[in-house]
């Protein structure tokens, strides 16, 4: 069907009202799951599709609301026969009236990750199921669903698994977001990338209160759009709305202006509502959609429009970078979530996220820390990877639209990349080289631009979603090429159009004060037009580099940007207190800087950096878990303290390691939360405490597949395991590792015996049942923790 | 809509461990410090309906008749903070373990406080009446497994964005389902404490000999 053309053929199109209201006003019986009515009563369902369709509607949605595996559950039928049953009453009811019948999918009712614990590959197959039982329908609505990554699985699954038309609508609260945090414009930037018909809102609040989402929405995206409203509230007591028909009709014709062309009701309407918007539409003139200004990339709760030169963070890359590759290998990801926020905090609008490394599956990996950033951090991300299997996972598992890096010109890239850039809808930066390697002359690098940007049309991406990056050379090596590079960014911007993108730091690479020669070129590029430098926002002067060129070029309005970022900036340090501070007592307080100064003086003093560990800080930490245990402080001074330990242990692992030393570490020790438990706050207070006694963590996070524990414990050989469950419910899955952990081969000694020792805790363990799902140690707190292993590995 | 007011400090503290202990200045800041932080992000959403009695599917279990019975109506509650204030303590977590633990103290009194507030709208609602306290699914052999039912009686996913996982725990994680029973006739003080605890073996407060308060 040529839904384009179905649309066009009248100004408006029509929707149904509800269909809960006329199940609930009708009195018909079921239990908990409406749609099985489907099947018990197909001629009242079906003569509620007819008195919509009699009243005007041109498309009708099947009663397949809730039709999924976990509602269903226990209702006796199948998603299958529910869904088959519920198009069929709706295409009966259409036959003969021109009227389309839509297969409707709502929310499958848990919160998926990173809120609640469905994993997005989950909800897919949930979706998929659905959308498989649904093949005779004419078009697939996806509505009511307040979380964009949900609903991304859901139109990932539509489009993988049918060829129908689809409509996405969602519903917001009265402060503008869903639920979960979604901004009108990021469901409209990414639903319109993803490639969906028309988008827009439904149930939420009243049409009279929806005009500020629907101006947000009609303002980033060309897509029809659609309301489907609610009768405005519902009386608390009577159940009644508050918005009779005529007056619903009318609050929708004001909405007319943002580009509004499909149009009906949610809760709380009836044939009636359909009706009188049908008259009053009549009269009124459909206003087409036009392109949205700027080109935007988004999170679910950040959008950032490229309307001037915009910063992309590049910390999260291990290259060159030891602890980075460290953290890599050892599956450290708040390592890398530390780095995310830092940058975000100096000024960093979008990340750049590269995680390629040799001795780690770099697609697991990519998916995984993308997921984990956008659990603690708003900006968009750039997805940056040599291997189009690892973009493509990067792609598939972001929530929001993303910028690719990179494309090139050369053959291979063009026709891997491009494809899955305009299938998950993304930005791609082009990089200017190709099989010729990277031309010397701006002219040549200008060309491959012009090539890239052609066959990124030829796929249907909008050159204003390429983002050329010309490429900086070392200027110690090549002087003049400096100049080409500005002078081909120059001709991008304008010849092409298109908006630029360049890698600032590699400029001064074999240069003494390289933060000078990077902020000097960074400057000129920005005046030849370029959009995103790709930067270490943590060196102030890069970051106030393109901050004092907003102001300078008139893009950050009354400086209000930079006065932001410097008025308030604190005073300088103070300058480190010459007296030398009591090692023991600044842990104890909790004071790091005077941890750290202590620690500082003793090694200067001479002092054996083991003896100050061993002596000091473990003995400091020690009295402070004792008097927690006795209630004499409180948790978060337990905490304190061991951060200011933590401080301390770190000056003297770097003193041990630029002495050349073998690094301090007792031993390695995984800790997780157990399948199904999405509580981490006590895993993460061991993990606290462990890591300040000096044993190096290896922290899987929450909710871990079992088998994810067992193979890290074989390939990074660690001898102790900490779980943690807080929920009776997640006991069994804790049973369920500690089997697999010795069952596993890898993990046994040649007489049979466990090489691991498995400790336990959360708040529903006891002493006999760890013992009895077969434990070593209980531990009922963080200190018993660190009790546990010092007995167990010293 | 319920608004958050001034946390109780006492009830936080406890959760912090030190219940013997004064908080000290920086204590006392780093508190009023989160709070502030906390109300920015909840966003407390609630819903109640009242079931008659008897209702099949609610009373699973002999602890749930016993702590109804007598009663002619069921208030089934659930109260949220909201995804928000999981996402700033996931933040917390990763920039500052001390403020997390706080704020995740804070934000538990804080689901009590809406629930205690959703109460006072269902004393008025129903003067001369007498109430059981909240009895939620997980306590004694209230299944949890009944949170799904549950949730979707109030049509809590769609309405407050609140929900169950597989393994029954809620999400967002800091929110409540309980039950509460309605009496026309006065209420024999029902059996709270330690003796019908699941936690009673290994409770922090206990071994410390004090008391959660419940």
């Amino acid at each position: 069907m040529d839904f384009k053309a179905f649309l066009n053929k009248k100004p408006f199109i029509l929707l149904d009202g509800a269909m809960g209201t006329m199940i609930q006003k009708s009195g018909a019986k079921y239990e908990h799951v409406p749609e099985t009515l489907n099947i018990t009563s197909p001629e009242l369902i079906e003569s509620f599709h007819k008195a919509y369709i009699s009243a005007g509607a041109d498309i009708v949605y099947a009663n397949t609301f809730g039709a999924n595996a976990y509602k269903l559950a226990e209702c006796g039928y199948s998603v299958e026969e529910i869904i088959r049953a519920g198009v069929a009453n709706a295409k009966k009811a259409c036959k003969g009236t021109g009227a389309l019948a839509a297969l409707d999918i709502g929310p499958i009712g848990m919160l998926l990750e990173p809120a609640g614990s469905l994993k997005f590959e989950e909800a897919y197959e949930y979706f998929k199921e659905q959308i498989i039982a649904g093949a005779e329908a004419d078009l697939i609505v996806f509505e009511t669903m307040t979380d964009l990554y949900e609903l991304k699985a859901a139109v990932l699954a539509a489009r993988e698994n049918s060829d129908k038309p689809i409509v996405a609508t969602m519903t917001f609260e009265r402060n503008g977001r869903t639920f979960t945090g979604v901004s009108p414009s990021a469901a409209a930037i990414t639903l319109t990338a993803l490639g969906v018909d028309a988008i827009g809102v439904n149930c939420s609040l009243g049409p009279d209160e929806l005009e500020p989402v629907i101006s947000e929405m009609s303002d980033a995206t060309a897509l029809p759009l659609v309301v489907k409203a609610n009768a405005g509230l519902p009386d608390p007591n009577s159940n009644e709305y508050n918005i009779l028909p005529d007056r619903f009709a009318e609050c929708v014709c004001a909405l007319l202006k943002y580009g509004v062309k499909l149009i009906g009701g949610c809760c709380g309407t009836n044939p009636e509502y359909i009706e009188r918007l049908r008259l009053a539409l009549e009269n009124e003139v459909y206003q087409p959609q036009s392109e949205p200004n700027t080109v935007t990339i988004c999170s679910p709760s950040k959008t950032v429009a490229i309307n001037g030169p915009r910063i992309i963070g590049e910390r999260i890359n291990p290259t060159g970078k030891k602890l980075f590759k460290q953290a890599l290998v050892e599956n450290n990801i708040d390592y890398i979530l530390t780095q995310a926020i830092s940058q975000v905090n100096a000024g960093a609008e979008i990340l750049d996220v590269n995680v390629g490394h040799p001795e780690i599956d770099e697609k697991a990996m990519m998916t995984r820390v993308i997921k984990s950033i956008q659990s603690v951090c708003d900006a968009p991300l750039q997805i940056d990877s040599t291997k189009p299997e690892v973009l493509e996972a990067g792609l598939r598992c972001y929530n929001g639209k993303p910028i690719v890096n990179s494309v090139n010109g050369e053959e291979k890239s063009l026709s891997t990349v491009l494809p899955l850039v305009k299938k998950y809808g993304a930005s791609v930066v082009g990089l200017t080289l190709d099989e010729g390697g990277i031309p010397k002359t701006a002219e040549g690098r200008f060309e491959i631009a012009k090539r890239i940007v052609e066959r990124a049309e030829a796929v249907g991406i909008s050159r204003r979603d390429v983002f050329i990056d010309c490429l900086t050379l070392t200027v110690s090596a090549e002087q003049d090429a400096c100049r080409e590079t500005l002078s081909a960014l120059h001709r991008v911007k304008t010849e092409l159009g298109c908006k630029t993108c360049l890698g600032v730091s590699n400029i001064s690479f074999g240069l003494p004060n390289r933060e000078l020669v990077n902020s000097t070129f960074l400057t000129m590029a920005l005046e030849e037009g370029l959009d995103l430098p790709i930067i270490n926002p943590n060196a102030q002067a890069m970051s106030g580099a393109v901050r004092a060129f907003r102001v300078l070029s008139g893009i950050d309005k009354n400086s209000v940007e930079f006065i932001s970022a410097y008025n308030d900036a604190p005073a300088a340090p103070k300058p480190a207190q010459a007296a030398k501070a009591d090692l023991p007592s600044a842990v104890y307080g909790g004071l790091k800087n005077e941890a750290a100064l202590a620690v500082d003086g003793l090694l200067k003093d001479g002092v054996d950096p083991m003896k100050i560990v061993n002596e000091m800080l473990v003995p400091a930490l020690d009295r402070v878990g004792e008097d927690f245990e006795k209630n004499k402080i409180f948790l978060p001074q337990l905490i304190q303290s061991a951060n200011a330990a933590q401080e301390g242990f770190e000056i003297i692992k770097k003193h041990i390691s630029a002495a050349g030393d073998a690094p301090v570490s007792k031993g390695k020790i995984i800790l997780a939360t157990v399948k199904g438990d999405i509580h981490d706050i006590g895993k993460n207070i061991v993990k606290v405490l462990l890591d300040n006694y000096g044993y190096n963590v290896v922290d899987l996070g929450r909710d871990v597949d079992p088998q994810l524990i067992v193979d890290t414990a074989a390939e990074q050989n660690i001898k102790m395991v900490g779980l943690s469950a807080l929920m009776t419910t997640t006991l069994p899955s804790m049973e369920e590792t500690i089997r697999l952990i010795r069952a596993d081969g890898r993990l046994q000694n040649p007489d049979g015996s466990s090489k691991c020792v498995v400790f336990v805790g959360g708040a529903v363990l006891t002493p006999e049942y760890s013992e009895k799902i077969g434990a070593d140690y209980y531990c009922r707190d963080a200190k018993e923790s660190v009790d546990t292993a010092k007995k167990v590995l010293g | 809509m319920i608004k958050l007011e001034t946390l109780d400090r006492d009830e936080a503290l406890r959760y912090l461990g030190g219940a013997k202990t004064d908080p000290d200045e920086n204590m006392i800041n780093l508190l009023n410090d989160c709070e502030a932080q906390l109300f920015g992000a909840a966003k407390p959403g609630y819903l109640y309906k009242i079931l008659p009695l008897p209702c099949e599917w609610l009373l699973v279990g002999e602890d749930i008749k016993n702590h109804l019975f007598g009663c002619h109506s069921a208030a089934l509650i659930c109260a949220t903070l909201g995804a928000e204030v999981d996402k700033l303590i996931r933040v917390k977590q990763i920039t500052d373990m001390s403020r997390a633990v706080v704020i995740n103290s804070l934000a538990s009194v804080a689901v009590e406080q809406i629930c205690d507030k959703i109460e006072e709208k269902l004393f008025a609602a129903f003067p001369k009446s007498y109430f059981t306290f909240r009895y939620s699914p997980g306590y004694g052999d209230f299944p949890i497994e009944l949170q799904k039912s549950f949730l979707s009686e109030l049509d809590a996913p769609r309405k407050i964005g609140l929900s169950a996982n597989s393994s029954h725990i809620l999400t967002p994680s800091k929110s409540v389902t309980a039950v509460i029973g309605i009496s026309s006739q006065p209420i024999e003080a029902k059996k709270r404490g330690c003796a019908v605890c699941n936690l009673r073996k290994t409770c922090r407060y206990r071994r410390n000999g004090e008391h959660c308060g419940f």
